[in-house]
């Protein structure tokens, strides 16, 4: 009881700070996605004089023939199949090289930490791709995505492997099950809360990812939603008040899915995090 | 390199093949044979899509059996680097636009390009033009778009009311500047927020710098001039005299480019040193004072040697891997962008901010102020182009070191020496004789 005072003291503060870190700007960026071109290029935290936040909505909407909706669309695909397929692979890798040792564990173990440390080659990926024919496809790209976040996926699901009981899988085992039984049924029910936050995580990365559809994904059919931001800014005009329209539209799906998965985001972290 | 160059042909040719046989089999199944399909690539932002998509309509509606599709990419950095991997990899579009001048030169045009020199419309550039699309084995690319100048940008209210005269030498220009800040405006303003707006002191200037030593440009190319050295080293003199007396908006450390423009067009100040592309902004966020704000040179010590600077438009291309029927397509689209309707729907979708640099494209009667002013320095032949159209070597940091000097962190000595060893690097890795 004798702490509450100071409780109160710091949990406003935290709540002030967090007001001015997060709320403050999404608050800018909705008021300028709501203004005239003029007003916008002002940059004022201000309400607009005129509001023109439905004519900025239909303009965004519907540019260049619907450009934007197209690449949501894209986006969507993209960061869904590539997120599962992580998944799915990062966690069998991740069981089998925390359960079983033998001699190649190194070497898997390198070329996992290589995946994390050597950058990405342009040009030599676009002549793979070029010779398998997936360059400019959606699946190309998905694959791109899935390959680049796999190593770190691997990495986290490991990690966790490690805090379930060998006993469990050794108990279905004994059961009867055979390797496939004893993943899919014993231990991914188990891998929960870190698989919830691998997807976050990667969702988040694919979602905002620029580069790669830049360089792996070219052609207006293919565009992804970070690639529309460049419609409405250059270094004589900008159009600031689409461009933050488009900022606003982009930020929701991450939003909500925070939102929504607030508390699995936190329990998958704080539970994978402790032991290495 | 050697290696690296070989597996890149190939890939080429590999592409080229696959792009070939792919037009053999559409020619095939739609029985016609006359249906041809091509792309076009232009940069997002500003009205370039809207133009693009304005003008392949046009062009469909003349050639009705070629298919154009548009593709946008961004430009800056981003957009270089991406040009040179579609290059690398084959995977150009058939025409795309892209900039003229150092950073054509960088794409490599002999190996990667389709030389246009026997096309019509080329007899008809203007030969500062032609300088910066063309290499010893001829011309490469079409204008798409009027050029700019920078320069000045100023109010013309305020300089009515003062009753003052637009300056062709500095002293002209600080006495404008003194009697405007006497009458309580702010005389000259800057906007470091965009660092890039900081180095018209000293690009703007250059059209001053070759007026007084014609053969500058290509001694600097060949490292026989420096920027520490009169007449260059005038551009940082300037901008540091006019930042000691005070001349400067107050917050000019954080305005941005739209700051600026606001400033200008509404009259919170009266000049603005800046590209006249500016007026395109000026057209969408302050459309009735497009009238108010004019332009003239950054004037040079002498009259005499007052020039306007020009900075030249992109042009459009067409990548060597473009081959037959599309290549035939590609050249007929990249000649109707300068054709009368062409020509239309450049003004349209942009405003003009200079002169046209071919002869097949007249500016409209009714272009801003600005243009006007500027069009009547290149009718007297008083104009010439940028450095970075003459001369390959443009240092990554200058525009960090224009705004040291407008800041007053370093004297226009001091910058110039840090500019000329930030060009060493650029030159060396250009392979540049001399350096």
């Amino acid at each position: 009881m004798r702490n509450r005072p100071r409780e109160i003291v710091l949990g406003t503060v935290a709540i002030l700070a967090s007001v001015v870190v997060f709320i403050v700007p999404f608050v800018f960026i909705f008021l300028t996605a709501a203004k005239t071109p003029a007003e916008a290029a002002e940059f004022g935290f201000s309400l607009p004089t005129e509001w023109a936040i439905w004519d900025n909505l239909t303009t965004v909407l519907t540019v260049r023939n619907n450009l934007i909706v197209r690449a949501f669309v894209n986006s969507t695909v993209i960061t869904v199949l590539s997120v599962a397929l992580m998944v799915v692979l990062a966690a069998m890798v991740g069981y089998v090289l925390q359960r079983r040792r033998s001699r190649w564990n190194h070497v898997v173990n390198f070329f996992v930490l290589a995946g994390l440390i050597v950058p990405p080659a342009v040009v030599p990926t676009i002549w793979v791709m070029q010779g398998l024919g997936l360059f400019k496809t959606i699946p190309g790209m998905i694959l791109i995505e899935a390959t680049f976040g796999l190593s770190f996926c691997i990495l986290l699901f490991r990690a966790f492997v490690s805090t379930i009981p060998k006993e469990l899988d050794e108990a279905a085992w004994i059961d009867g099950a055979g390797p496939l039984r004893v993943f899919f049924s014993v231990v991914v029910p188990l891998l929960r809360p870190v698989m919830v936050t691998v997807v976050v995580v990667q969702a988040v990365n694919v979602f905002n990812d620029f580069t790669g559809p830049l360089y792996f994904l070219p052609g207006d059919d293919n565009a992804t939603v970070q690639l529309t931001l460049y419609n409405f800014q250059s270094q004589t005009m900008s159009q600031w008040n689409l461009l933050f329209m488009d900022i606003l539209l982009i930020t929701i799906p991450p939003l909500v899915m925070y939102i929504f998965f607030n508390r699995q985001i936190v329990a998958g972290m704080t539970s994978g995090a402790v032991k290495g | 390199m050697v290696v690296g160059n070989r597996r890149r042909q190939l890939a080429v040719a590999v592409a080229a093949s696959a792009a070939l046989g792919l037009a053999a089999c559409s020619g095939g199944g739609g029985g016609d044979g006359d249906s041809v399909e091509i792309t076009f690539l232009t940069q997002t932002g500003g009205t370039g899509p809207e133009w693009a998509e304005a003008l392949i309509e046009a062009f469909n509606e003349e050639h009705p059996e070629i298919t154009v599709t548009l593709n946008t990419q961004p430009g800056g950095t981003e957009g270089d680097n991406l040009v040179k991997t579609k290059l690398a990899t084959g995977e150009m579009e058939d025409v795309f636009t892209y900039n003229s001048g150092s950073l054509f030169q960088a794409i490599n045009p002999d190996q990667n390009l389709v030389p246009l020199t026997d096309e019509e419309w080329a007899d008809t550039l203007i030969e500062s033009m032609v300088a910066v699309v063309s290499t010893d084995n001829g011309i490469y690319g079409a204008p798409t778009g009027a050029s700019q100048a920078g320069g000045i940008l100023y109010n013309i209210p305020i300089y009515e009311e003062l009753g003052l005269e637009v300056p062709t030498s500095w002293d002209d220009f600080m006495a404008n500047n003194q009697a405007i800040a006497d009458a309580g405006h702010t005389p000259v303003i800057q906007t470091y927020g965009d660092t890039w707006t900081s180095q018209l002191f000293v690009l703007g200037d250059f059209a001053n710098v070759a007026a007084q030593d014609p053969d500058w440009a290509e001694e600097y190319t060949s490292n026989n001039r420096r920027y520490v050295d009169q007449p260059a080293l005038q551009g940082f003199l300037n901008q540091q005299e006019v930042y000691e007396a005070g001349f400067f908006n107050e917050n000019f450390a954080s305005a941005l480019f739209d700051d600026g423009v606001r400033m200008v067009a509404t009259g919170e100040g009266a000049h603005y040193p800046i590209l006249t592309g500016a007026t395109s902004t000026i057209a969408q966020n302050f459309p009735d004072n497009l009238g108010d704000v004019g332009f003239f040179p950054l004037p040079a010590q002498d009259a005499a040697d007052t020039r306007a600077t020009i900075w030249l438009p992109n042009a459009a291309y067409i990548p060597s891997t473009t081959e037959g029927e599309e290549l035939e397509a590609a050249k007929l689209f990249v000649a109707f962008i300068n054709s009368p309707e062409g020509c239309r729907l450049q003004t349209e979708f942009n405003v003009p901010a200079g002169p046209f640099a071919t002869s097949l494209c007249e500016l409209p009667s009714d272009v801003p102020r600005a243009t006007q002013d500027l069009q009547t320095w290149v009718d007297d032949e008083l104009a010439g182009p940028a450095l970075e159209f003459l001369s390959p070597i443009k240092g990554p940091n200058l525009e960090n070191i224009t705004v040291q000097v407008g800041s007053g962190i370093s004297t226009a000595e001091e910058g110039a020496a840090l500019y000329d060893d930030d060009v060493v690097k650029q030159a060396q890795q250009l392979g540049l004789e001399g350096w």
